[in-house]
């Protein structure tokens, strides 16, 4: 499950012949066609606020087929915004479409559209299977079983699910949430905070079925705080902070795009301190550290000359590196310079 | 002496509910990760540390206390702080905080100033004068991390104390736990359900699975090397493969962005980066692939059989 395969997860535009297309854009399938071609759901200048209280403002982003990462700090508007997309609030400017259909006052959408919400709300008197079937049962499913059947199957929860959802455990209780949210295959499915409460075991299950989800076309939308999580299953984020987009897009690139910081690299190497003189002399290379336990660390302001010097450096020098590092690449330092600026 | 010591500790609820099965686990001082499935026996485990809970079987040592028979000198010298929103909403924090330390003992003038100073300590300034109804769930950590400290307990307990937090709390939080294990000296048993973090900020890991002990070892034996070295360059990663493989270093795999080799000599390091360095490919990562606490819960798929076949 590697992170770089979210680029490469897009199923391919299908009928474009000669691959004139490109790959990254959206497939957009007409509403109401085959959604194994990706149902995408768009945002454009959407803003919703609660009195004096803006929420969201002026949000426009598309998502695309794949496993998306929503972030944001606490009150960053995320809920909203997964709400808005669901069609449970009306945004109050700006509009929400999915595959072109505006989502708010549109019953049909949820023939396309599946939400996990964060809060769960699952009656603990009916058995895991009773309550997909009665999600299928209102969907008016043809064949409500069947569609029970499969959806339990996807999230392995196929031994119990003849027990009473009471007596499930949390990540039992998240994942039937999540069957009920599929039964009816929909091409789009929202989840807010989906790992909340899990142990690792049932985290890494529930990383396999949005993997799996995205793999097979659908659009997944997911919020989490655990950025680690996160980077492991998706590289590409939207990142809300105080109501607006503050980015979107693969979290590499966007570190890449921020070239007025410094990218850092942690070298160990067998004489770190002849490499230090050496790389200083470079021009990308705008610090550099030695740490006293050893390995050192550079300050560079142009990624692409570094990391093509570096190699040549050290081969010329004849040091042996053993390390190189790239350590403000992570999601982690990409989400807090985006909070902090 | 040991930190904490069970003995085939035994808790059932019941007939038909064993909660932990002969436990047997001893704990040295230092940050502690203790990790488990939900329903593993972590919560009964803690209770029967304090002294809530008398154990069906089995005996247990805390600080070299036993908590069945000396419950209150354990919690004298214990701080817990639960996984639950467990403040009462009308109270000022600052009067909490107070009220729990005289609970724990300390008289009503050195319970206030404690309690200042340890409201202070964990980033509760001014706030601390407003009622705990109306902070934010970072906030309530804290609170519930200072009641926990405020009677300078040589071990605390934390249920899950990054829960609810967003990324630049969960930071925040980890950073303060693990300047009260390293500055301050106090042991510190941390339930945490995300290995990163558990990988990050204690020493060593005490792990159960249906209430037996699945691996209780140090953070750093678990995280060992792996004979792998990974090499990730930004572009030109086929040339890349295609030069290594050319090079007789063992075989190349790929995952995602980036190749493995296995690193079978220290010449290795200078093959592979001459090989960058000759197609002057920009090199964005070079190591070599440790093993993860994760790996303990992952299922018999993706890493585990990879570094087996590695290694051999």
């Amino acid at each position: 499950m590697s992170v770089s395969e979210a680029n490469e997860r897009r199923p391919p535009a299908g009928r474009s012949a000669g691959g004139a297309e490109q790959p990254g854009r959206q497939p957009a399938p007409a509403p109401g066609s085959d959604r194994r071609g990706g149902s995408s759901v768009e945002l454009t200048g959407v803003s919703r606020w609660y009195g004096n209280v803006v929420a969201v403002n002026d949000v426009t982003m598309a998502l695309r087929p794949g496993v998306t990462g929503l972030l944001g700090p606490n009150g960053a508007g995320k809920t909203t915004l997964l709400h808005m997309m669901s069609g449970f609030l009306a945004p109050s400017r700006g509009t929400v479409t999915l595959d072109g259909t505006p989502v708010w006052r549109h019953p049909p959408v949820y023939r396309t559209l599946g939400l996990v919400s964060e809060r769960e709300a699952v009656p603990g008197f009916l058995t895991g299977h009773e309550f997909v079937l009665s999600g299928a049962r209102l969907h008016k499913l043809p064949a409500p079983r069947a569609a029970a059947r499969r959806a339990v199957e996807m999230v392995d929860l196929v031994e119990a699910q003849h027990r009473r959802v009471g007596t499930y455990s949390k990540g039992m209780r998240q994942r039937i949430r999540v069957a009920a949210a599929l039964v009816h295959d929909p091409a789009v499915l929202l989840l807010d905070e989906p790992f909340n409460g899990m142990d690792p075991r049932q985290r890494l299950h529930m990383m396999e079925v949005l993997h799996q989800l995205g793999e097979d076309g659908r659009t997944v939308l997911f919020s989490s705080h655990i950025l680690e999580e996160v980077a492991q299953l998706s590289g590409i984020v939207q990142v809300i902070v105080a109501g607006r987009l503050a980015a979107s897009g693969d979290y590499r690139t966007i570190r890449r795009l921020m070239t007025h910081r410094p990218h850092v690299f942690t070298i160990h190497s067998s004489d770190d301190r002849r490499l230090a003189v050496a790389l200083l002399a470079k021009e990308p290379v705008v610090g550099v550290e030695l740490d006293p336990a050893g390995g050192l660390t550079v300050r560079t302001s142009d990624y692409g000359t570094f990391t093509r010097a570096l190699p040549a450096v050290a081969v010329s020098e004849g040091v042996r590196v053993t390390r190189v590092l790239p350590t403000d690449e992570s999601l982690e330092s990409v989400f807090s310079y985006l909070v902090a600026s | 002496m040991s930190l904490i010591a069970t003995e085939s500790l035994t808790k059932r609820y019941g007939p038909r509910v064993t909660a932990l099965a002969d436990l047997t686990v001893t704990v040295e001082p230092g940050i502690i990760g203790l990790v488990g499935a939900n329903g593993a026996g972590k919560s009964t485990l803690i209770k029967i540390l304090l002294g809530l809970l008398p154990p069906t079987g089995g005996s247990a040592r805390v600080l070299g206390l036993d908590p069945v028979r000396q419950g209150e000198q354990v919690r004298a010298r214990v701080g817990y702080m639960p996984e639950h929103d467990s403040l009462p909403p009308d109270l000022i924090a600052a009067e909490l905080v107070t009220h729990l330390a005289r609970v724990s003992g300390l008289p009503r003038t050195s319970a206030r100033e404690r309690a200042s100073e340890t409201l202070r300590h964990v980033g509760l300034y001014e706030e601390r004068y407003r009622q705990v109804g109306g902070y934010s769930t970072g906030m309530k950590q804290r609170v519930k991390l200072a009641q926990a400290l405020v009677h300078d307990p040589d071990l605390l307990l934390l249920d899950e104390p990054t829960n609810g937090l967003d990324p630049a709390g969960r930071d925040a939080m980890l950073e303060l736990i693990s300047r009260i294990g390293t500055e301050f000296g106090i042991s510190i048993v941390v339930c945490s359900h995300l290995l990163g973090e558990v990988e990050r900020i204690c020493d060593s890991l005490v792990a159960i699975d249906a209430g037996r002990l699945l691996r209780a070892d140090r953070i750093s034996s678990m995280t060992t090397a792996t004979g792998v070295l990974v090499i990730e360059v930004d572009e030109g990663t086929e040339e890349l493969a295609e030069a290594l493989a050319g090079l007789d270093v063992g075989e190349v795999r790929r995952d995602g962005p980036a190749l493995l080799v296995p690193l079978t000599g220290d010449d290795i390091y200078d093959r592979v980066l001459r090989a960058v360095a000759e197609r002057d490919l920009p090199l964005h990562r070079l190591d070599q692939r440790h093993h993860r606490v994760a790996e303990l819960f992952a299922t018999e798929t993706t890493e585990t059989t990879e570094t087996t076949v590695t290694q051999s």
